[in-house]
């Protein structure tokens, strides 16, 4: 319904505020913005009661992972129980890897009595002993996309300091 | 002389393909923009592994420890030894652990109780080239203090990377 004599006017609205308020927020995400790659982790249980002291105490389902360091930190050999794996990273942890898949393989029950203690060399590069860990947790499956777990129960030796 | 009379206008330009991309763009950065990763120290190289990938749900009690080098502008390590990148200090060293970690398990069970200084993880976020060695020794002196569960953080490797 319209009434006599109204005439129609264009509003301006003023955008000048917005756009200023607008860019103000663009500049502070710019600005915040940190492109930091994903980031995911390895559990690790270690109450200091079951911190193993000597290889003796071990049960007998406890699998042992030996990594030996060169004096420059890097990998000089592999070891899986009495084995040797070599030390051509990162083939060497694959071939680590099918020897856990090969004990994952044999059903659930006889996994969650598997522990896999980690042993290294006091100078050994962090990203060995972080492989090694990866390679006894599980594999990528291309399929899925996720994780197929191996072994839940990993745990690192106490610290051999070098004399 | 005679000029010619000229009738100026004012120049409006159309304003909303800019607002239209400006705020597309303010959605973007909205959008990936992290506020959680504060505690991690950009200092420290993450080892990169495929398994690595961000847990489904946040920890509610964690305690984030850096170890790494200080580098210079280059990204070579300036001092040989690692550092822990603890509460904005700079200068602690792994062997000075103890007492932080006493400290904060202390607190816990002041503000919540006992039980929940085991509930806490301790995150560890360290250098790839750290000793394997100093990471075992956070983990002792934290053990010490009353902390059981850990866990690595790794750099997500894609496949095929």
């Amino acid at each position: 319904m319209s009434r006599r004599g109204e005439s129609f006017q264009k509003v301006d609205v003023p955008m000048a505020p917005m756009i200023d308020v607008v860019f103000q927020l663009l500049i502070f995400f710019m600005l915040t913005l940190r492109i930091v790659a994903a980031e995911g982790d390895f559990n690790i249980n270690m109450p200091i009661g079951t911190v193993a002291s000597s290889s003796d105490e071990l049960p007998p389902l406890d699998v042992k992972v030996r990594l030996v360091a060169n004096p420059d930190g890097s990998l000089q050999q592999l070891q899986f129980g009495g084995r040797e794996l070599g030390n051509d990273f990162p083939v060497c942890f694959e071939r680590l890897n099918q020897e856990i898949a090969v004990i994952a393989g044999r059903g659930k029950q006889a996994v969650d009595d598997v522990v896999v203690e980690i042993d290294s060399d006091y100078g050994l590069h962090y990203k060995y002993v972080l492989r090694a860990v990866s390679a006894c947790a599980g594999r990528f499956d291309p399929k899925t996309g996720g994780r197929v777990t191996y072994i839940e129960n990993i745990k690192l030796t106490p610290p051999h300091r070098p004399e | 002389m005679v000029t010619k009379r000229t009738v100026r206008k004012v120049v409006e330009p159309d304003m909303t393909p800019m607002i239209d991309c400006t705020f597309q763009l303010i959605t973007f950065f909205m959008i990936v923009s992290n506020f959680e990763q504060t505690k991690a120290d950009e200092r420290v190289k993450l080892p990169a592994d495929m398994l690595a990938k961000p847990p489904a749900v946040a920890r509610r009690n964690e305690l984030v420890v850096n170890v790494g080098y200080k580098r210079n502008s280059t990204g070579a390590a300036v001092d040989p030894d690692p550092f822990v990148f603890w509460n904005g200090d700079e200068s602690t060293r792994v062997f000075d652990m103890q007492r932080n970690f006493q400290r904060e398990a202390r607190l816990t069970a002041a503000k919540e109780g006992k039980d929940k200084v085991k509930d806490t993880v301790i995150t560890l976020r360290a250098d790839e080239e750290v000793p394997v060695g100093l990471v075992q020794e956070l983990i002792r002196q934290a053990q010490e203090a009353g902390y059981t569960s850990f866990s690595f953080k790794a750099r997500n490797e894609e496949a095929g990377e």
